[in-house]
This record gives C-alpha cells, structure tokens and sequence, in this order.
C-alpha cells in the first residue's frame, strides 16, 4: 500500500499542482440566422486552418438534476452526445458562474467532463436523476490556439428541426486549469474582432431571468 | 578687368545738403500723408481708363506734376469738381431728352463689318492646323510611354510586387515590405522567424544603361547579355543565404555503403519561369531554413536520447549506431557559393528513400503541431486525441495509457529506418548468394512491393527444377528493423537477430529439409516404401550446423533398400547406401541357424552419388529408384 499512491491521493496531487484544466473560460453571444453566414465567413478567415474545413457537430443534450432533501439547490448534470460520429457519451458538471468585476475580461466556472458509455442516463436515473429538459444542438466549431468557437443552432426534441429561435447561439470558450487568467484577455481581444457582427459577453442567466416577467 | 568694382547699397534718403567737410545732410523720409498727398496729385481723374494711363506715362511728364501747387490737394479738387460739372451736364441732357421736346436720341446707322470670306477660311484652317498638331503631339507621346510601358513590363516593380505576394507571405510594416518564409503557419516551432525584407532595386537603370552602351562599344564582339534584372531586391538574412542540404550517409569501416542527401529545390511546381531572381533566392533560402529546422531537431534529439551506444554530435554532423561498426552519419552542409554545391552533388548519387522519409518526417512533426482534433460533442476539450478520450468509456488500464504518452522522435524513426533499408539490402544479398551457390533446389524469392518504411517482406519458395509439383518448401521472411521474422510453412515462428549467417543457417536448414521431404514424395509415386524418416538424425559426425536428415526406402517387393543422408552444411553432401535382400552372403552360422534371417537385408554398400546421372538430388534418386525396381523383377 505504502508503494503505490492511491487514486485519491493522485488526483488531490494532480489539482494542487494545477495542471488539471478544470476552469472553464465562457463568452456568449447570439447572431440572427439573416447574418449567421458573414459570422462564418469572417471565423473561417480567423480561425486557424483545419484540412478538412470547418467541423459539423450534431449534438443531442440533456440536463438532469439530483435534488437532495436537505440542499436547496439541485445538482446539475449534462449528459452529451454527437448524432454525427461515434464518439463516446460525455458526462459534464458545470458549476456556478463567477462573474467578477468589470476588469475580468470573461465569466469563469468550473467544468468537469468525462467520458462515459451509453448507459450512463440508465445509471443516473437509477441514481435518483430526473431529465430536466433536452435538446438538440448543431452548428459548426472553429479553433483559433487553444479557444474554441462554436457556432450553433438549439433545436427542439421531438418536433423534427424546428428551431428553439431565429438566431444562432455563439459561445467562445477556453478550457484551462485554475489560474491562468491571461488566457481572458486573449479571449476578448478575439471577441473584438468580431464585434459588429456579434457582441461576446459575459452573460448572467439569473439576471436575464429577473427581467422576464 | 583689372578694376575692381565696389557695390553700394543706394541711399534711401535724398541728400539734401553736403557741407565743406563732406558731411552729407538727409532729407527725412516723408510721412505716409505726404507720400500719399504727392501720389494723388499725380493721378488725372479725366483718364480713368488704363489705356490712357498708360500713354501718359509713355508720353512724357505731365506738366502739372512740377507745377508748385499751392494746397496739396488743390489738382484733385479741381479735376473732382469738372467731373461733377460733366455729370450734372449729361444729367440734364438725359432729362431733356426724355421729355422728347427738345432733343431726340436717335441711333447712329452703323456701318457693317465687311465679310471677306477667304479671310475666315483661311483662319479657320490655321485653327484647324493647329488644334490636329495639338492632338498628334499628343497622341505621339501616348504612343511612347505605351511602348515604354511595354518593354518595362518584366522590371515593373507593382507587377512584381503582386507576383511576389501570389507566392509569398508579405505584410508592410511601416514603411518596409517584410516577407515571411519561416514553415511557421505550417505548424513549425523553430526559432528562427525566417523574415525577409522587399525593397525597390536602384541598379535597375544602371543596368539598363550597361545592356544598351554594351553593343555601341566597337571592341566588344561579345553579345551583351541580358541579365534576368528584376524591380524587386528580397534581402535574405545572412544566416539563410546560400545552399544547404542534408547528407545521410551509412557507413561501415569507414567505407560509405549509401548515401542520401536532402535538397528540396526543385520540389513544387515550377514557377521560376513567370517569376524574377527573387523566386530561386527565396525558395534557396526557405530549404536553408528548412534543414536548420531539420538538423536542430536531429541534434537536441541526439543529445537527449539515451541510447546504448551514445550519439555524438560534433559540429555540423551526428553519428549514430546502427549496428556494430555500422554507423549512420547525418551532417548539415550549407555553402554560400553555389558552384561548390553543384559540383559536389553531381559525385554522390542519393538515395531518394532516405532522404525523402527526413523531409517527411519533419512534415509530419509539423503537421502534429498544428493539427489538433476536434472534440465530439462538441463541448469536450479541445486538445487530446481521439484515443485519449476513448480511455475513460474503454476503460483503458495504466499501461495503455502510458502507451499513449509515447512517442518517437525523428532521430529514433530515421535509424530505424536506416537499419531497415540496411537489414533489407542485407537480406537481399544472403537470399541472392545462396540462390547463386545453391544450385540444386532452386530458391525462388519474392520481394513485396508494398512496404512500410520499417517492415518489408520476403517469400521464398524453394522447389526442384523438374519437380516443382512434387513439393515445395514455402518460407515468409518480414524484415524489420533490426530483426528477422521467419514464418514457415507449417506455421512455426523464428526470430532471428540482424547477423547474416543466422540466415544463411536458416535457409540451408530448410534446403534440407526439401530435399528430403521432395524425396519421400517422389517415393511414394514410384511406389516405395518410406521405411523411416528423420530430420533430425542423432547419430553419425557431429555436423557444424544443426543436424543431418535422413531416410530409409524399401523397394515395392520389398528386396533392395536405400538410405539416404544429407548433411545440412554448405556443400549440401548427399550419401546413399543400397542394401539388397535376400543376401548373398548368407552363412548359416550356430547363431544364426535358420536360412529365413537372409531376408533381412545385407550390409548397406555406398553409392558413388555424384556418378549417378542426373541433374539435381531428385533426377538422380529417381533413377536410382527406378534402376533398382527394374532389377528386382
């Protein structure tokens, strides 16, 4: 026991030392569909160059929630997976949004994924999950260094390919381990060139849903 | 001539006075009211037009202007004053003759000009003249600057400029044009940034002005040369001038055995027809840069490996082991002067495999860098690969995984893949010399022409001339990179390490073999008995490799017998012996007592196999087979 290190102990080692990327970097925006093709246009243009041209993903997802009787808030959980390859399942834990002052260039939260087989819904219903909602998700990723830019349309489950809205949801993310917050400015001067045609910002989903009636 | 001339500067101010002692007395310069007063005595009012102004002042000085006035402004008053006189008198003109009692205007009959009509031809004709010598004057020096235009096309610096940048990466900074030729947007990471920078060549009329005074000189009988002259000069850093390739080169003893070289230009389509001298500089220096990259590479991988036998990198060159005393030696080699390299390329022929698979695999380690996989679903990570990301749902143990953090570098690929081409050739001349010296069964070899870099393959078929349908021995042979892998026919498999005689071994085993088993079969279509049989036969002189074959055959009734060996070193020896039955030297002896012990066969005599007709071990066992069948009957 004394010779090989724990799992447990391996992990804690791994994040102290910061080199698992478990922070997530966002900025959202959204284009109407009328422009979406100036929007890939000028990201195939920045976008660093791929062979095979810009990626087509078609991915299904759904949100489940464990709600525990002494906790207020439920636990989220993501289960994703592409309709196009066959490509393992992938099971996301995304945590609370920080949003920080005006100085901090992009919202930061916690993301876990990982790979997982098709059974994964079966054993998190068994574990007491309920499916919160669904829906499809399709459009096209760009990649420019290590951000990552998708382009996509939200569709609902169901009812063929009818479209959630007239716009298309654009996110540019960077994955990195805790600290490295220069990665954020980065972001945003890539956010500034493509500010006419889309506006990339930090977007607080409790605040929009305050205005709502 | 002699005299000199002073200057002076006039005075501005008139004298007025000098006294006796020479001092001169000024008047003082007159107040801007007195110049103004004696400007207006001189102005004649009754000459307002300029015509007439100008007359007077050609006619001669006015009288008036030396006349001592006595009010400054007297000659104006007066002149003022007749003009009003006149005023008023046209005034009360004009008010008569309104009244049209007194006076009536009338307008004065004007005589009409005369119309000479030649006249107005005759100016219309000049006008004309001169207006057609305006627009061929005009057109003559369009004409000019369009052939002027015509003949610059090749030096014209836009033109070339837009060339350049349909083939090269330029952005301006500043003022200056700065080109890039570094493999960077191709996913290098070298350090060298590879820039050059685009001017405007200023010897371009210079030497313009050469071509042309060159054939106006009546002693030279040289046709001028047209120099390939171009609008654009690229500068290339020092570091990158000239030629560089890299020479690979396998060596044993000291004595080359291959020789590879890496030398890029000439690759791509050719371009340098439609483009100026830039193009061949510029696609020098980017191979130049292109090999640095190589050779450092190679380099901090010689240092950083940890091989058996360490690399030794000195200078411009790295050796590496291959096998004992067989070393590999890659040098970088980059001269200034283009002549040196011509001449030294045209002594070594290359090796097009290796230096093809160095080119590729600096590719290769580029196109990692820059190729990365896109995550499915989408909101994976970007980063690892796809094998990566299957670990978790495959449940993929710690050696796997540790497996997939391996890598190899360029210098471990490269040797490996010298040691093949060198295992290969190495095979190749084992499998031939035998073929050469074995002449009996034939070895048949055929080479795959699919291979890997690091694997190739062989089949060997051995069969007797004659007796190909009777049996054939069948033997796979992969050649990697620094073992043999034999697969025989039954399925057994050998490793054999890179010494050739292993194979040599190897393959007389299996002739061997052949020999008898093509033996048993023959047998048995001549309808003899196989009595026994043995590949390996533990008695009898030790032989120097493996062990000796043999068989035992008894005719169809049974009466002659024939044993066979074959000894399994080179010369391939076979010894046959024949024993007759019943025996003729049969005694009835207090042992032996009975007469039916005769039937056992008797000494087993020689037989002097190479006197025995035939061309191969086969040709001749049937003859012997079938000389002694016919006997006994």
């Amino acid at each position: 026991m004394s010779g090989i290190p724990s799992t447990q102990d391996l992990l804690t080692q791994a994040c102290n030392n910061k080199i698992i990327p478990n922070q997530e970097y966002l900025l959202q925006g959204s284009i109407l569909d009328s422009a979406s093709d100036h929007l890939f246009q000028r990201l195939k243009g920045l976008c660093d160059n791929v062979e095979s041209g810009p990626q087509l993903f078609n991915d299904h997802e759904l949100c489940l929630s464990l709600r525990a009787p002494n906790q207020a808030q439920p636990l989220m959980l993501r289960v994703r997976r592409s309709l196009e390859v066959d490509a393992p399942y992938q099971l996301r834990y995304i945590g609370q949004p920080e949003f920080g002052d005006r100085t901090r260039p992009t919202l930061v939260r916690s993301s876990i994924d990982v790979g997982c087989t098709a059974t994964v819904i079966e054993f998190l219903t068994e574990l007491g999950c309920k499916i919160d909602y669904e829906y499809f998700s399709k459009g096209y990723m760009f990649r420019k260094g290590r951000m990552k830019i998708t382009m996509s349309k939200i569709l609902k489950v169901g009812k063929g390919d009818e479209a959630l809205s007239q716009s298309q949801l654009v996110e540019l993310s960077v994955l990195a381990p805790t600290g490295q917050d220069a990665i954020g400015e980065e972001m945003k001067a890539f956010a500034e060139q493509l500010k006419p045609l889309v506006q990339l910002e930090k977007i607080d989903y409790k605040r929009l849903g305050s205005t709502l009636p | 001539m002699s005299v000199n001339i002073s200057i002076e500067t006039p005075n501005e101010n008139q004298i007025q006075e000098i006294a006796f002692d020479g001092t001169e007395t000024y008047q003082p310069l007159p107040t801007l009211s007195e110049s103004l007063t004696k400007c207006a005595t001189r102005i004649d009012f009754s000459k307002s037009s300029l015509d007439d102004l100008k007359k007077e002042d050609k006619d001669g000085s006015p009288v008036d202007q030396f006349q001592p006035s006595l009010w400054p402004w007297d000659s104006v008053r007066n002149k003022l004053r007749d003009a009003l006189t006149e005023v008023c008198v046209l005034s009360d003109v004009l008010s008569i003759s309104r009244e049209k009692k007194y006076l009536v205007l009338d307008p004065i009959q004007q005589e009409p000009p005369e119309n000479k009509a030649m006249v107005q031809v005759y100016a219309r004709k000049k006008a004309l003249s001169q207006a057609a010598s305006v627009l061929l004057t005009g057109a003559e020096r369009l004409k000019a600057s369009h052939v002027e235009q015509k003949n610059k096309t090749s030096s014209n610096f836009h033109i070339e400029l837009l060339r350049l940048r349909q083939n090269w990466r330029l952005k301006k900074v500043s003022n200056g044009i700065i080109g890039d030729l570094s493999y960077r947007t191709a996913g290098s990471k070298f350090w060298h940034n590879g820039t050059f920078e685009v001017t405007k060549s200023e010897d371009d009329v210079e030497t313009e002005e050469d071509s042309s005074s060159a054939p106006s000189t009546p002693t030279s009988t040289i046709p001028p040369t047209i120099k390939p002259t171009s609008a654009i000069k690229v500068n290339v850093p020092s570091e990158l001038q000239g030629v560089a390739y890299i020479k690979v080169i396998t060596q044993k003893d000291q004595g080359d055995l291959c020789t590879a070289k890496i030398n890029l230009m000439g690759y791509g389509r050719n371009i340098a027809q439609q483009s100026g001298v830039w193009q061949r500089v510029l696609e020098s220096a980017q191979n130049v840069l292109f090999c640095k990259e190589l050779f450092n590479q190679l380099a901090r991988e010689a240092i950083q490996l940890q091989a058996p036998i360490p690399h030794v990198v000195i200078g411009n060159q790295i050796r590496a082991n291959l096998f004992p005393q067989i070393q590999l030696i890659i040098s970088l080699v980059h001269t200034t002067s283009t002549d040196t390299a011509q001449t030294s390329s045209s002594n070594q022929d290359n090796d097009s495999v290796l230096e093809h698979s160095l080119h590729q695999l600096l590719r290769e380690v580029h196109h990692k860098n820059s190729d990365h996989p896109f995550p499915q679903p989408a909101s994976g990570p970007l980063g690892p690969s796809k094998k990566r990301m299957l670990a978790g749902p495959l449940a993929a143990d710690r050696f796997e995984l540790l497996e997939m953090t391996k890598s190899e570098t360029i210098l471990e690929q490269i040797i490996a893949q010298a040691q093949h081409t060198f295992m290969r050739k190495r095979t190749q001349y084992v499998l031939d010399t035998l073929a050469k010296d074995v002449r009996d069964p034939q070895i048949v070899s055929h080479w795959n022409a699919m291979n890997s870099p690091t694997m190739s393959c062989v089949k060997i078929n051995i069969v007797t001339h004659g007796y190909e349908t009777m049996h054939r021995t069948a033997l796979l042979i992969h050649v990697k990179d620094r073992t043999l892998k034999c697969i025989g026919r039954d399925g057994r498999v050998m490793h054999l390490s890179y010494e050739p005689q292993e194979l040599r071994d190897l393959i007389l085993c299996q002739i061997n073999q052949h020999q008898i088993t093509s033996l048993l079969s023959l047998a048995k279509c001549l309808a003899w008995q196989v009595l026994s049989n043995s590949n390996h036969l533990g008695i009898g002189s030790v032989e120097p490799l493996g062990n000796a074959s043999a068989c035992l055959l008894s005719s169809p009734n049974g009466d002659r017998m024939i044993a066979v060996q074959l000894r399994s070193d080179t010369s391939l020896e076979a010894r046959v012996f024949i024993a007759k039955s019943p025996r003729q030297d049969f005694f009835q002896i207090p042992l032996v007592p009975e007469k039916i012990w005769e039937n056992l066969g008797g000494h087993f005599r020689e037989v002097r196999f190479d006197k025995i007709e035939g061309k191969s071990f086969l040709m001749k066992m049937e003859y012997l087979m079938a000389s002694l069948t016919s006997s006994s009957s």
